[in-house]
């Protein structure tokens, strides 16, 4: 129940098909999540019951055969009542009468630092002269495993699909990921809850499991996740992509597993995953088997003696300390390193997790980069961005900050025809794509939705391009934090980058300051009064996981 | 039998060599103490330990025959899918942790966390077991001859532990149920198949109390 009370729904009774001919139409009480219009089954006239429980998603005007409803923002209440907001007030309301915490999905909602505060700095005179993207070329390939593995991943251009598991996400937009994907060049990746049997050669652009009719040019790749919660795994599993990637975080709930509710646990989810039907799947939040970073490097070395050092090995990092968890994935031998800011989205987490926990993507990147400057391995160890990405724009800012590459995964979702009604959890999605239920399945055609993820990928990369090529480069691996500068002193702080007006980083972020950016041995992140600390630049060895 | 030396060998030679001669005659693989996920995801074949195996031994096994003369590290078997694993001595931390199918035996003592997330496979600990064995398993047996530790079964969801001797503490949603005539069957064929000497009567079931636990 994500109660906001934060829209004004309004209905021209005028057009509403029901006002005019009560029981003929109810379509709005069917489609909205959140339960604010209902049918009187007596008079058969609607009534709008809730209006606080509106998050202005607007599925209800999409769907309204009549266009009749309007959903409008109301006045802040953040102002006037804060912090006793309604949201505030329902919130305790819900937790007194029922004892339980709320439940939501997707991700962070209101403001949290992020790449809106950045502008990119185009070339002029003082610098390489901008180059023509509509006459010169740009490389935008970024390789992974190129050194450790035989089939190395080669991304046509920088972007990967974020993980999302089958169970969170229904079959079909699955296969649209994976299709898209194919005629992106991109990769998608299975997420944790195990293989949809067609997601690995579909990905690859074949149509057929024998791989010998290829549909989907130019072909991409499938990430295979092995989690915490281990559903669906096997030698074999792990052998029918072309990457493995640990996942030991997300960014909208670090520190927990995944959470797959059992309104969405169906005999297909409950096969894969070996649970009861209508049980909850949770995953565990930490490896069983996995007590030290020792032990991960020997999980890294089996994984990729299991795989016949075919594939590269990912790692998935949640919010938490950048730069020592970079650096413990760089030393279990990580080919790529994805982490995932506290904008990240999720199928179902407390909201309490999703909403206070982590933080922001654009804080994680730069002591991320630091990690793999100080291990020698920028660029070679790819990073990868993910957490509320949402266009070409903010892919080029993560990249200039040092990603090689961004990931997608609630915008994928959008791009499929999500509105962001905060409800995924619940299994009831009208788009069909995070409900187990067939009506709702058969709204998404996975080859037509796989051309509007691709279509979002071609436009996505385009923006790359142009920001790339008038910020006077012509290889996305050549940007840099000159590239970009902070509008405002919090992003400055925050990013190190140069601050508008000001043309140099903060005070802080200059050579010489002395950041605590290790995790004891203990692991609590402090260090012992009287010891010295860690200086920017040289290389802190990671004593625990 | 053909026997390899992993003296001053990787884990990649190991394992290479090892796939390499697993076809038909069974291999001996001497030490290997210090060599982690030896035999990882072997098809077939039978592996022969000679001493200690290191950790994550036969890691995502789907199919092979590993025995070990002496102990194994932590998180044997973890991740198989079928075949059998059989430990002559004891097992460290985390054996038969998110199993599949197939078989462990472990003719000593086993440490905590024995057969984690278990999801169908078969593991047999002859001695005692430490705490929380058999926590959030989902499908198969786990049989202990001995006695365990603290909350046994926690979280349990489907499968069944049952146990010769005493526990200090059932974990939560576990429950104890009467043997039935099928359980001390089922009991007497694993223990004339893999030769444990134990009465089959004498053991006690242990059953999920809800197959759908509530999560607070």
């Amino acid at each position: 129940m994500a109660v906001v009370g934060a829209f004004c729904v309004s209905v021209n009774r005028e057009a509403c098909i029901n006002a005019r001919m009560p029981g003929k139409c109810a379509t709005c009480a069917e489609i909205c999540p959140h339960g604010v219009y209902a049918l009187d089954t007596v008079t058969g006239e609607m009534e709008i019951v809730n209006y606080n429980a509106c998050v202005g998603c607007r599925i209800c005007s999409e769907f309204c055969p009549a266009n009749a409803i309007r959903i409008n923002p109301a006045e802040s209440e953040y102002v006037s009542r804060y912090p006793w907001t309604l949201a505030a007030v329902e919130e305790i309301h819900y937790k007194a009468q029922t004892g339980e915490y709320l439940l939501r999905g997707f991700g962070t909602q209101g403001p949290t630092p992020h790449f809106d505060m950045i502008t990119v700095v185009p070339s002029q005179i003082a610098s390489a002269a901008p180059l023509d993207k509509y006459r010169e070329e740009c490389d935008m390939e970024v390789v992974i495993g190129e050194d450790t593995c035989k089939e190395p991943i080669r991304l046509q251009v920088p972007f990967v699909w974020a993980a999302m598991s089958f169970g969170a996400l229904s079959k079909e937009a699955k296969l649209a990921l994976a299709i898209g994907a194919a005629m992106a060049g991109i990769a998608s990746n299975t997420g944790e809850g195990g293989l949809v049997p067609e997601e690995a050669y579909f990905a690859k652009g074949y149509t057929d499991k024998e791989r010998t009719h290829k549909k989907w040019e130019p072909g991409g790749y499938m990430i295979i996740q092995w989690s915490t919660g281990r559903w669906g795994v096997s030698v074999d599993y792990i052998n029918a992509g072309d990457a493995v990637e640990v996942k030991i975080g997300q960014g909208a709930k670090p520190g927990m597993g995944g959470h797959l509710l059992g309104a969405k646990v169906t005999e297909d989810v409950a096969r894969v995953r070996g649970v009861p039907i209508g049980s909850d799947a949770l995953s565990p939040c930490r490896y069983y088997d996995v007590q030290s970073l020792e032990d991960m490097k020997r999980m890294v070395a089996f994984l990729r003696d299991a795989t016949n050092y075919r594939v590269p090995i990912l790692f998935k990092l949640g919010p938490s300390r950048p730069y020592a968890d970079v650096a413990a994935c760089i030393e279990a031998g990580a080919d790529a390193i994805s982490i995932d800011g506290l904008t990240g989205g999720t199928g179902c987490s407390p909201d309490i997790v999703t909403q206070g926990v982590g933080i922001p993507t654009i804080a994680c990147i730069p002591p991320a980069v630091q990690a793999l400057k100080d291990y020698g391995v920028h660029h070679r160890v790819k990073l990868i961005a993910l957490g509320g990405i949402r266009s070409g724009l903010d892919a080029f800012k993560a990249m200039a900050m040092g990603a090689d590459a961004a990931g997608f995964g609630s915008a994928a979702e959008i791009a499929m025809g999500c509105r962001v009604c905060y409800a995924c959890q619940k299994g009831n999605c009208p788009y069909g794509i995070t409900s187990p239920k067939l009506e709702c399945r058969a709204r998404l055609d996975p080859i037509e939705v796989g051309k509007r993820l691709a279509n979002f990928i071609h436009a996505s990369a385009e923006e790359v391009k142009i920001l790339t090529m008038l910020s006077g480069h012509r290889r996305t691996v050549d940007l840099s934090p000159e590239d970009l500068r902070a509008m405002d002193l919090n992003t400055a702080a925050i990013t190190g980058l140069k601050l508008i007006g000001y043309e140099r980083p903060l005070t802080m972020w200059e050579p010489g300051y002395q950041p605590a950016l290790t995790v004891s041995p203990n692991g609590n992140g402090h260090k012992k009064p009287g010891k010295k600390q860690g200086t920017r630049g040289k290389r802190q060895r990671v004593k625990t996981l | 039998m053909k026997t390899i030396d992993a003296k001053a060998k990787d884990l990649k030679a190991v394992n290479n060599l090892l796939r390499k001669s697993v076809n038909g005659q069974p291999v001996a693989v001497k030490n290997v103490s210090r060599v982690h996920g030896l035999a990882a995801g072997l098809k077939h074949g039978q592996v022969i330990v000679q001493g200690n195996a290191g950790d994550y031994l036969g890691a995502l096994n789907d199919g092979g025959t590993i025995k070990v003369t002496k102990n194994a590290g932590k998180y044997v078997a973890d991740n198989m899918t079928s075949g059998t694993i059989i430990i002559e001595g004891n097992t460290d931390y985390g054996a038969g942790q998110y199993c599949y199918g197939g078989a462990v035996i472990v003719r000593g003592n086993a440490g905590d966390f024995t057969a984690t997330m278990n999801k169908g496979a078969a593991i047999i600990v002859c001695g005692d077991v430490g705490n929380e064995v058999g926590t959030y398993m989902l499908k198969g047996d786990v049989i202990v001859v001995g006695n365990a530790g603290e909350n046994l079964a926690n979280y349990l969801i489907r499968g069944q532990v049952y146990i010769g001797g005493k526990w200090k503490s059932l974990g939560n949603n576990a429950r104890v149920e009467p043997l039935t005539d099928a359980d001390t069957a089922k009991l007497r064929a694993y223990f004339e198949t893999y030769q444990i000497k134990a009465d089959p009567t004498a053991f006690k079931k242990i059953v999920a109390a809800s197959e759908k636990p509530f999560y607070k």
